[in-house]
């Protein structure tokens, strides 16, 4: 049987890719993995346990608000047309996700910041804006996909011809069949939002259990504490890896 | 029962002009099929009346009235696509309640109404199904349930027979003309092959280039097609 080379290129291709993706993973347990004594004294430090909970909890919050906020958004996005709909579309999926989070950061410290009649900055509100502007364009993304896909199946029209109105098209056909999307849409803006540091930390600053979320703990430690930051890493990795793979398992027993 | 009645309707994608002026009468509990080629406007017609699309110039009546302005929602007009449209994630029984639950019809009213049509398409005993687990002319049968579960004043069919196979045909065509004849409900159905138009239609439009050829009673149109047109579009039954 000739051997099909096309196929073989491919799998190297395939195996680059992974390879990259794993081996930091694979080396940060190996540094570690000596260790476990200082991945146990990370789990216990409470500074460590308090940013954990800062990013957690607000990741969660800014997951369920971006589902919120996308469903009515997408719907509109789906069925009004209007003119500059291609550029509102950008400006709220993509562009979020090229605009330097920095810089979103520093905007909103001027925006709400000390010198705006409105102050919310370096509170726990402040972490959930600034998260929240970063990692939602996930959730609306798919949820637009998803509404698009359905409408083009003419489903909704369907349900119009039996009477329905908007309220009966989306809460008992746009939802139910988007309900996968809409798992997947909060799992990334989840992951997104665990990961998000420099708007948070520019707009909410680092203050130990009030702002000071999980990364800007790693980063501020790294330079006199670099084994510890690298151990705190670990716990929380596998924390990450868990809740994802619990989301995933969530959205499979809704197929 | 309504009659439908569309009035010089005109509808233009662009420089196309998908219906050209077309007017047309459906008495009311009348099977009208509109029969042509691919890109003859047929479905373009059928959407105008739907209320997916609007005229550019002509009006649609429903029962004497007027129904250009009238939502989707408020039209009463069933209408099964070619893939028939089931909510693949209802059940059968949730699939044809849909509409009563919309309007909100009690809970024993809504299981006896879905009873009682599921009954009329001899689909006894399948509410538990789910759309994926029917055949073709199963899920066509639970789509006109699902419509005619509301008493629609107008039915439009898109090509209801494309989607069931050759062995099959035969026997749909004819659970599907019995269904519509008992129920009595006016119908327009949309059909490109002629025999399949000439075995279920009251009357026939034949439709060329967005504009309506002829429209007659089957019989009258084997005997005196208006033009050698429309005596190839009918070739296959003459």
């Amino acid at each position: 049987m000739p051997r099909d080379a096309f196929r073989v290129g491919l799998n190297v291709l395939a195996c680059v890719f992974i390879l990259f993706m794993l081996v930091s993973l694979f080396y940060l347990f190996a540094v570690v993995g000596g260790s476990w004594g200082l991945v146990y004294r990370a789990m216990l430090d409470t500074r460590v346990l308090g940013a954990l909970w800062i990013s957690t909890s607000s990741a969660f919050i800014v997951g369920g608000l971006a589902v919120v906020a996308a469903v009515p958004t997408a719907y509109l996005l789906t069925y009004k047309e209007f003119r500059g709909k291609e550029l509102l579309e950008t400006l709220l999926i993509e562009f979020p996700q090229t605009f330097p989070p920095a810089t979103v950061g520093l905007v909103y410290l001027f925006m709400l910041g000390p010198g705006s009649p409105v102050n919310v900055a370096y509170t726990y509100l402040a972490v959930l804006i600034a998260k929240f502007y970063v990692s939602a364009p996930f959730a609306l993304g798919l949820t637009v996909r998803r509404f698009n896909e359905v409408h083009s199946t003419g489903l909704d029209l369907i349900a119009r011809t039996l009477g329905g109105r908007t309220k009966h098209v989306l809460l008992w056909i746009l939802i139910p069949l988007s309900t996968r999307d809409l798992l997947a849409g909060f799992s990334l803006t989840w992951a997104r939002a665990m990961g998000e540091v420099a708007a948070t930390l520019v707009f909410a600053g680092a203050i130990p259990w009030r702002t000071e979320i999980f990364p800007a703990v790693v980063y501020l430690t790294s330079q006199s504490q670099p084994e510890l930051a690298l151990a705190a890493s670990t716990f929380a990795g596998v924390l990450a890896i868990a809740a994802l793979l619990s989301f995933k398992m969530v959205a499979r027993g809704r197929r | 029962m309504k009659g439908l009645r569309v009035e010089s309707v005109t509808k233009s994608y662009g420089n196309l002009r998908a219906l050209d002026g077309v007017s047309l009468t459906v008495e009311p509990s009348e099977l009208v099929v509109i029969m042509g080629p691919s890109g003859s406007g047929k479905t373009t017609l059928l959407l105008t009346v739907l209320g997916v699309l609007r005229a550019d110039e002509g009006h649609v009546y429903l029962g004497g009235d007027l129904i250009d302005d009238l939502p989707i929602e408020e039209r009463r007009i069933g209408y099964l696509p070619q893939d028939f449209g089931l909510f693949p994630h209802l059940s059968v029984r949730d699939n044809v309640a849909f509409g009563l639950r919309v309007v909100g019809y009690a809970k024993e009213a809504v299981a006896e109404r879905v009873r009682e049509v599921l009954g009329l398409v001899e689909l006894e005993g399948f509410e538990g199904r789910m759309p994926g687990q029917l055949s073709g002319g199963e899920k066509q049968r639970v789509a006109l349930a699902r419509a005619l579960a509301v008493n629609p004043n107008l039915l439009l069919l898109d090509e209801p027979l494309s989607n069931v196979d050759e062995a099959t045909k035969a026997e749909v065509k004819a659970k599907l003309k019995n269904i519509i004849e008992e129920t009595r409900v006016t119908t327009v159905c949309v059909i490109h092959d002629a025999r399949d138009a000439f075995d279920l239609g009251d009357r026939i439009a034949v439709m060329h280039a967005g504009k309506i050829m002829q429209f007659a009673k089957p019989p009258d149109l084997i005997k005196s097609p208006s033009s050698d047109l429309v005596r190839s579009l009918i070739a296959s039954v003459c």
